[in-house]
């Protein structure tokens, strides 16, 4: 067969690309390795994780805060292979959803690994039978990530796990140690510490989720600690033994001494590294660079001018809405138009609850900018729709040009904090200024007043409900 | 001045309408296409706007009936607003409409009867004479103090002419005249008061803007005027349109979707300008006998004199050597990363030729030297005159002291200095002064070359292509990547010992990096 363009790859990257491609007419390949299209999103990454802190958020919620909503109900129980079951089910659904799409726009699917032959020439070799070859005229390589592991610590993928299996486990931890305190560890570890487990989680930065503003970091530090969540920052983790029933993690405290932690269950979270594995990129004449990443340059074409990478194979923040516009960018830009990406507004969350939700510069990153810059903030506790509601944790922090008020970040961490960032992007997009954003209109009561309220804040410092 | 609204034709039919209600007040400050009554006919009710922005005087109150075609009330234009902010939206409504920015511009500054003559400066001990390369404003443009008017090129570099005094432009020399230094370039006919920054000018001058200024640009009101909406964006760039040429109608002049697919029209007139230029000099068909002629710039008309007479007026004679290039390739591959993170700008080979060249000078300094009259000027320092081809010819910046520099300053000095040469922003004292200069002709794929010597200077250093070569190391051919390096100088001051031991110095430096270390 021959293609204009070939996605190897179906995840929010891969299956975005191809979509927009077949949209603008071009005549689409997709290969998928795994039986399901989807990727990791959609598998073992956003949709599951979001269903089952869904799920726990819930039980949660019936054990601590039913009573005070006037709710009386026996002490509820976790029926944790239900809970596993209908996040199954609905990642069944989403997967069957992309089939669908596939369909509706035409798209060739290939279930097989997808390998380079040459850089026109693609071999799918399925699980079983026999492999066949199909020609391209471009390649998009969207083949994402996988979790990274510790040097000196094998995944046994028992007692030793990666997100992957912590999204089907067959019991409930009785003392899960998670290793990192990014996105992945603090949302998988507040699933299990909501629904009963002891939950210790080892960082080696001096604050969780660091690659976001501090103060989040720091909210995000109070917030999980109310339900549990023990969590030591500066600690070097330097081995981690399964011993059977149980694993012990030992690791150098800030002082450099030894602590020792011990668990049922280790889930490592480090990070993710740039899955290449397979894809015989030196037949392409392609390689990569030291940290697994495909050079690209700004318009995502590899040093192969007819091949493209995208998502979390490039530089870049591992984000599925970063890879889908890379998808959309990189399809635009082989039919000859001219896209653009600014990366620098592509927001970034944390889904544990409060949510955590920011876009564009950080103040470290102001401070280190040597940028003039000033800041307003909310808390949520002053918010009627807050109150109301019962989620009075968190705050909103806007980050602003001092001279010309232009906002540089914002920074939520509250309820709702994935859904209102948008907000956030679209002012930033047009380039709003603090008081530009505290001159709309905002329904009241909403979660969203506390944006406005930051940005009257970091206007003039006047904010009204505080 | 005051202008006088008359009840408007509203049907054929109707012949007359009473005045419903007046929303202002008698000496209200209206500004332009603001509702300011409304007026009933038999058959409809409509609203009346405000034809210009000013204080309104009414003449026909509540309730009476008029006939079509009576002045109702008159709108003095020549008043100001109550409040900075009306003024303000004024302005920027005006400039919406170029037949009313035309008149609020002269009803606005008041002309004081001085007329500013602007002579060309003098740029520079050497130069005698300018080309006007051209005019950011038209004849007849509102300039402000200070704003750049028009860019001017004499034989070394390029100018930039700020407006000396706010007024009305009145050129006199046209684009591409040669002027003497002191003749007349222009008259500004001085006015007085504020140009309404944002008034009648506006649209002009957001018009001539050169691309660079971008979205910031002084004229703008606000940080984000030109800046376009995402949609907009991509609409722009598949035009090729530079968002700072193009006025947005958002709010603060952000550029919407709309704007984008409306731009072509607005495209900035130098931009188009550019553009019939580029097309003109687009490529021949093929078999086509058609000739062009185009006048030569000053600066190539100096450059070609300047060729001519060092070659007249010297003994140029050029020795060559080649060098391994593998000890430096592997310590770029080694460090480039490291000093990239480190210093922030790329480790090229000109650092590496720049400190050989430093102190193989300063080991024979004849090299470095120049003749002056019945003297030898010897120089214990290394201006190191780097040549850069720049879109207007060839130009070569100074880099000051190389010899006490690093690498890391070197590499700086170099982007810096390329970049202004690119955008022709290289003053004269940024070119003058050099006492050695490096060429490199390897960059467009020379291999072999006889550079001519930038006088007053008394050598030159070419650089060249580098290329796989197989070589003799001890006694085995291996394959390895050679330059080939040429020394032409003026046989009258530097000796054959001299000039051929000094690039054998420099060969020998760049082939054991370690020894510029060392200084062995």
């Amino acid at each position: 067969m021959q293609y204009d363009v070939t996605v190897i790859g179906s995840g929010p990257g891969g299956y975005v690309a191809a979509i927009r491609c077949a949209q603008l007419g071009l005549k689409t390949a997709i290969i998928e390795k795994y039986d399901t299209l989807g990727g990791t999103c959609l598998n073992v990454g956003c949709i599951p994780s979001k269903a089952l802190l869904d799920s726990s958020e819930h039980y949660y919620n019936a054990v601590n805060h039913f009573k005070e909503h006037g709710i009386d109900i026996n002490k509820p129980k976790v029926n944790f292979k239900q809970m596993i079951d209908r996040k199954a089910n609905v990642v069944k659904q989403t997967c069957d959803g992309i089939d669908f799409l596939m369909n509706k726009n035409k798209i060739d699917v290939h279930h097989g690994m997808g390998s380079f032959v040459d850089k026109n020439t693609i071999k799918i070799t399925p699980a079983k039978g026999k492999a066949t070859e199909i020609t391209t005229d471009k390649v998009i390589i969207a083949t994402g990530s996988k979790p990274s592991s510790l040097p000196f610590a094998k995944i046994d993928k028992k007692r030793i796990i990666t997100s992957t299996e912590a999204l089907s486990l067959s019991e409930i931890p009785k003392h899960m140690i998670v290793i990192g305190g990014g996105v992945i560890g603090m949302e998988l570890g507040s699933v299990y510490a909501r629904i009963g487990s002891e939950v210790t989680v080892v960082e080696y930065m001096d604050r969780i989720i660091p690659t976001m503003d501090s103060t989040m970091g720091k909210e995000l530090t109070r917030a999980s600690k109310k339900i549990g969540i023990d969590i030591k920052v500066s600690h070097k983790v330097t081995s981690i033994e399964n011993k059977g029933k149980e694993v012990i993690v030992k690791a150098e405290d800030k002082k450099g001494e030894t602590v020792e932690f011990k668990g049922d269950y280790c889930l490592v979270a480090i990070g993710r590294r740039p899955y290449t594995d397979g894809l015989n990129l030196e037949a392409a004449g392609l390689s990569t660079d030291d940290r697994g990443r495909i050079d690209v340059d700004d318009h995502l074409r590899t040093k192969v001018d007819n091949i493209y990478a995208i998502g979390d194979v490039v530089r870049g923040a591992m984000l599925a809405h970063k890879a889908e516009e890379e998808g959309t960018f990189v399809a635009e830009t082989i039919v000859g138009q001219k896209p653009h990406i600014h990366y620098k507004l592509i927001p970034g969350v944390v889904y544990t609850w409060p949510e955590v939700a920011s876009v564009g510069y950080s103040e470290e990153e102001l401070k280190e900018k040597g940028s003039e810059y000033k800041v307003g903030s909310f808390p949520f506790k002053a918010l009627g729709r807050a109150r109301a509601s019962m989620d009075i944790d968190g705050v909103v922090k806007i980050l602003a040009d001092k001279k010309t008020d232009e906002i540089l970040g914002v920074h939520i961490i509250g309820a709702r904090a994935a859904d209102m960032i948008a907000a956030g992007v679209t002012a930033m997009e047009y380039r709003a200024s603090a008081e530009d954003v505290s001159r709309m209109s905002h329904a009241h009561p909403t979660y969203m007043e506390a944006v406005k309220e930051a940005c009257l804040a970091a206007t003039e410092n006047r904010p009204i409900h505080i | 001045m005051s202008l006088e609204i008359k009840v408007p034709e509203v049907g054929e039919s109707i012949t007359e309408v009473t005045i419903a209600s007046w929303l202002k007040s008698d000496g209200d400050y209206v500004e332009q296409d603001e509702i300011i009554a409304e007026l009933e006919s038999d058959k409809a009710t409509f609203e009346l706007p405000a034809e210009k922005a000013g204080v309104l005087k009414i003449k026909v109150q509540d309730g009476e009936t008029v006939d079509v075609g009576t002045v109702i009330c008159e709108i003095d234009t020549s008043a100001s607003g109550s409040s900075d902010k009306s003024e303000k939206k004024e302005e920027k409504k005006e400039s919406k409409s170029s037949d009313e920015s035309k008149s609020s511009e002269s009803s606005e500054p008041e002309k004081t009867g001085e007329v500013k003559e602007m002579i060309v400066p003098a740029v520079g001990e050497s130069i005698t004479e300018v080309t006007i390369s051209s005019w950011l404003k038209e004849e007849g443009d509102f300039v402000e103090l200070d704003e750049i008017i028009a860019e001017v090129e004499s034989d070394k570099a390029t100018f930039e002419l700020p407006a000396e005094a706010n007024g009305i432009l009145k050129i006199v020399a046209q684009e591409g005249d040669t002027l003497e230094i002191g003749a007349t370039i222009c008259k500004i006919e001085v006015m007085s008061g504020a140009p309404s920054s944002s008034g009648g000018d506006a649209k002009k001058e957001t018009k001539s803007e050169s691309a660079s200024a971008g979205g910031d640009s002084s004229s703008s009101d606000s940080y984000a005027a030109g800046h376009a909406s995402p949609a907009a964006a991509k609409i722009l760039k598949e035009k090729g349109i530079d968002p700072g040429t193009v006025k947005g109608t958002g709010v603060d002049g952000r550029i919407t979707k709309e704007d984008a697919e409306n731009a072509q029209k607005s495209a900035s007139k130098t931009e188009s300008k550019s553009e019939e230029k580029e097309e003109q000099g687009s490529a021949p068909v093929a078999g086509s006998r058609n000739q062009r002629r185009e006048k030569m710039s000053s600066l190539r008309k100096t450059i070609s004199k300047r060729l001519v007479s060092v070659k007249n007026e010297t003994a140029m004679l050029t020795t060559f050597n080649e060098v391994d290039m593998k000890p430096i390739m592997d310590l770029r591959s080694k460090y480039k990363e490291q000093f990239k993170e480190k210093h922030g700008v790329g480790l090229g080979f000109m650092s590496f030729f720049t400190k050989a060249c430093c102190q193989a000078l300063l080991e024979w300094p004849a090299v470095n030297a120049a003749i002056d009259g019945n003297e030898m000027v010897y120089n214990d320092y290394c201006d190191i005159s780097i040549a850069v081809s720049s879109p207007k010819g060839l130009v070569v910046p100074v880099i000051r002291n190389a010899e006490n520099l690093d690498f890391k300053g070197i590499e700086s000095e170099v982007v810096r200095l390329a970049k202004k040469a690119r955008d022709g922003k290289l003053s004269i004292e940024e070119m003058q002064g050099g006492t050695f200069t490096i060429t490199n002709g390897g960059i467009f794929g020379s291999m072999l070359s006889t550079p001519i010597i930038n006088a007053p200077q008394s050598a030159i250093l070419g650089m060249h292509n580098i290329v796989e070569r197989p070589v003799a190391i001890n006694g085995q051919v291996e394959i390895r990547p050679v330059m080939y390096v040429a020394l032409s100088y003026d046989h009258r001051i530097i000796d054959g010992k001299e000039s051929v031991s000094f690039l054998v110095r420099v060969k020998e430096l760049l082939e054991d990096p370690a020894r510029l270390m060392l200084g062995v």
